[in-house]
């Protein structure tokens, strides 16, 4: 009897299962397990590992609380295993399959996901182009506590945050989290990588619900947590369509004869700002408001001095 | 210790695909060994030999009454009796995010579809998860021109060299060159053609979003060779080499950039050195440090002071009146 055949056995039992099984039970029913309690119990534990890692919801409850008070059983609730089928038409499956073999994120795959979903399904060419996703440590677990819709605590910048997760969004090559927070009862980003500890979950509050329209903003000068200020930058012709291209055709607010462009951005991170602009070198100018412009200008001159 | 490790991962394996495999047989009649390979992605060696075991599964206890039926015959295979795995596991929430990720980053694409089977497919799929698919999970990549991406995918797919207009964010300048495309990707969130490039004899990485205009020529491409490793920014030994102290909020720059030394100071700070190639990179970089970083030694003394003067020629243009 080998170990794929005792999984399987292991999971077919315990998803079968009227009540909670105890280990003894499973040790006395199941082929394949060693005689011996003790290597019994290193032998279960392990299994009991391997499927929680793969996401089996198993669980441990009392057997019968009037019956045999104390005594805890296993077993996996069905309707926290079997996969509510999303319904995917051939096409749809086709162009996910697609999808997950152009793009690699960094530390995940794809590929168990669509075994689930019914498989590969070779239809629709190769894909437009590949492309590679970095990972972050903290991306599957805030991603859990937005579909869970749970409030998750974490330090960030040496403070303690308390957040509802609305949504992720990766932009500039970083993964951003973003959502409610509590102390500041506002609409703020985090950026992933400088999440300081564990994002926990708080499985005990009650779930929230996420504003039907919470958009990522764009840029890196938006990902902050400062009061936010409109700015405009005159961008000069040969570099204007590349800055349209990060800001986006709404930001345009004039085209001069020149072709350079005047673009209105709003700002809630001073610093990105300004290093956004500083990347233009002499090829554009913050025009206003004068608190950035003077920001800007006395950055430089201090640089001048040193 | 290891060896244990990649045996579990390996049942691991077999496992998962074994409870997403039998769900998918069991619902139809005698599906193919080929189509069940093809797509559970195994030889059909690997899978007769899982079929075999699962044939000793089932329930306590394990009479044949009771063990899941498994049918091999003329090329089919037929699952039995096996109704608590009548659906598959659900996806882990990492998994979910990893199909949502790759499809909402194609569909950051230039040019991509908005509209079409993988925009209903992700809808369903967000559905599935919990999760309202156009508000938890946004992906953007870098927003270059769809033409220009359009003549550089003909260029790669027809084998054929292509003109750039292409800035040099190095030098601050634009330049003209031909190029023999090897292929464009997307990675870290941009996208970059690799390529050989005739003006310098060799291959080069160029940021897709960089360039102004592409023309595609009638000319076949001569070099066809070639990895994305070799066209990645390598320092020469004859680069001049400048040192600059970073202040503890200024340390991303070892990070970020490939420093040749670094030397831990007081208080925080760091010494690094950096090979520059370029004289408006350096610029940049020190503009955007302005008091966390300070040059304190250089190889070329004409660097000494680049920064100093970059700002001084951004002050002149604020100082010359501005709109």
């Amino acid at each position: 009897m080998d170990r794929l055949e005792r999984l399987i056995n292991l999971t077919a039992a315990l998803l079968d299962a009227e009540r909670p099984l105890t280990a003894d039970e499973l040790h006395q029913r199941l082929p394949g397990y060693a005689d011996s309690v003790q290597a019994f119990r290193r032998a279960f534990e392990r299994d009991k590992d391997v499927l929680r890692e793969m996401g089996v919801p198993l669980v441990l409850e009392p057997v019968d609380p009037m019956s045999q008070p104390g005594v805890e059983g296993y077993r996996i609730p069905k309707d926290e295993y079997y996969l509510h089928d999303p319904g995917l038409d051939p096409d749809e499956l086709a162009a996910l399959h697609l999808a997950a073999s152009a793009v690699e994120l960094e530390g995940a795959d794809g590929v168990e996901a669509l075994w689930k979903l019914g498989g590969w399904v070779a239809e629709g060419g190769p894909p437009p182009a590949m492309a590679a996703l970095p990972g972050a440590v903290h991306l599957s677990t805030a991603f859990a506590a937005i579909s869970r819709r749970q409030p998750v605590t974490f330090t960030y910048r040496g403070g303690e945050r308390r957040v509802d997760p609305w949504r992720l969004a990766f932009r500039n090559g970083h993964w951003y989290l973003l959502g409610r927070d509590h102390d500041r009862n506002a609409e703020r980003n985090f950026r992933l990588d400088r999440v300081e500890s564990d994002i926990v979950p708080d499985e005990a509050a009650p779930s929230f619900e996420p504003p039907p329209d919470a958009s990522a903003p764009a840029a890196p000068w938006q990902m902050g947590d400062e009061e936010p200020v409109r700015a405009r930058l005159l961008v000069d012709a040969d570099h204007a369509g590349w800055a349209v291209g990060q800001v986006g055709q709404d930001a345009v607010e004039r085209r001069e004869d020149d072709g350079s462009v005047v673009l209105g951005v709003t700002v809630t991170n001073r610093s990105a700002f300004r290093s956004f602009v500083l990347g233009f070198l002499d090829h554009a100018e913050v025009l206003d408001p004068p608190e950035l412009r003077d920001d800007l200008i006395s950055w430089l001159e201090e640089l001048c001095g040193a | 210790m290891t060896e244990q490790r990649g045996g579990r991962r390996g049942a691991d394996e077999k496992l998962q695909r074994m409870l997403a495999l039998v769900p998918w047989v069991a619902a139809r009649d005698g599906p193919t060994l080929a189509e069940v390979c093809e797509r559970f992605g195994c030889t059909e060696a690997d899978l007769l030999s899982d079929l075999d075991r699962l044939f000793m599964c089932g329930l306590y206890p394990y009479t044949p009454d009771v063990l899941i039926e498994v049918d091999v015959a003329d090329g089919r295979v037929w699952i039995r009796y096996a109704d608590y795995f009548s659906r598959p596991l659900r996806l882990t929430p990492a998994e979910g995010l990893a199909l949502l990720a790759a499809g909402k980053a194609v569909q950051s694409f230039p040019g991509a579809d908005q509209a079409g089977p993988l925009a209903r497919g992700l809808a369903r799929l967000a559905r599935t998860l919990g999760v309202a698919g156009d508000d938890a999970l946004d992906v953007a990549l870098a927003a270059v021109p769809e033409d220009v991406m359009k003549t550089l995918r003909t260029a790669v797919d027809d084998r054929r060299q292509v003109e750039l207009d292409y800035y040099s964010f190095g030098r601050d300048e634009d330049t003209r060159r031909v190029v023999d495309p090897y292929a464009v990707f997307s990675a870290g969130g941009q996208w970059y053609l690799s390529a050989h490039c005739h003006a310098v004899a060799d291959d080069r990485l160029f940021r897709v979003d960089r360039v102004r205009a592409a023309r595609l020529l009638e000319t076949a491409v001569q070099h066809s060779e070639g990895s994305v490793a070799s066209a990645v920014y390598r320092a020469r030994a004859d680069d001049p080499r400048v040192t600059v102290e970073l202040a503890r909020a200024a340390r991303w720059v070892a990070e970020q950039y490939p420093v040749e030394t670094s030397k831990e100071l007081r208080g925080g700070r760091l010494r690094v050195t950096l090979a520059i190639s370029e004289r408006a990179w350096l610029e940049r970089l020190l503009l955007r440090l302005g008091p966390d970083g300070r040059v304190s030694k250089t190889s070329d003394p004409a660097l000494a002071d680049a920064g100093r003067e970059a700002a001084r020629r951004l002050l002149r243009r604020y100082r010359s009146g501005g709109r």
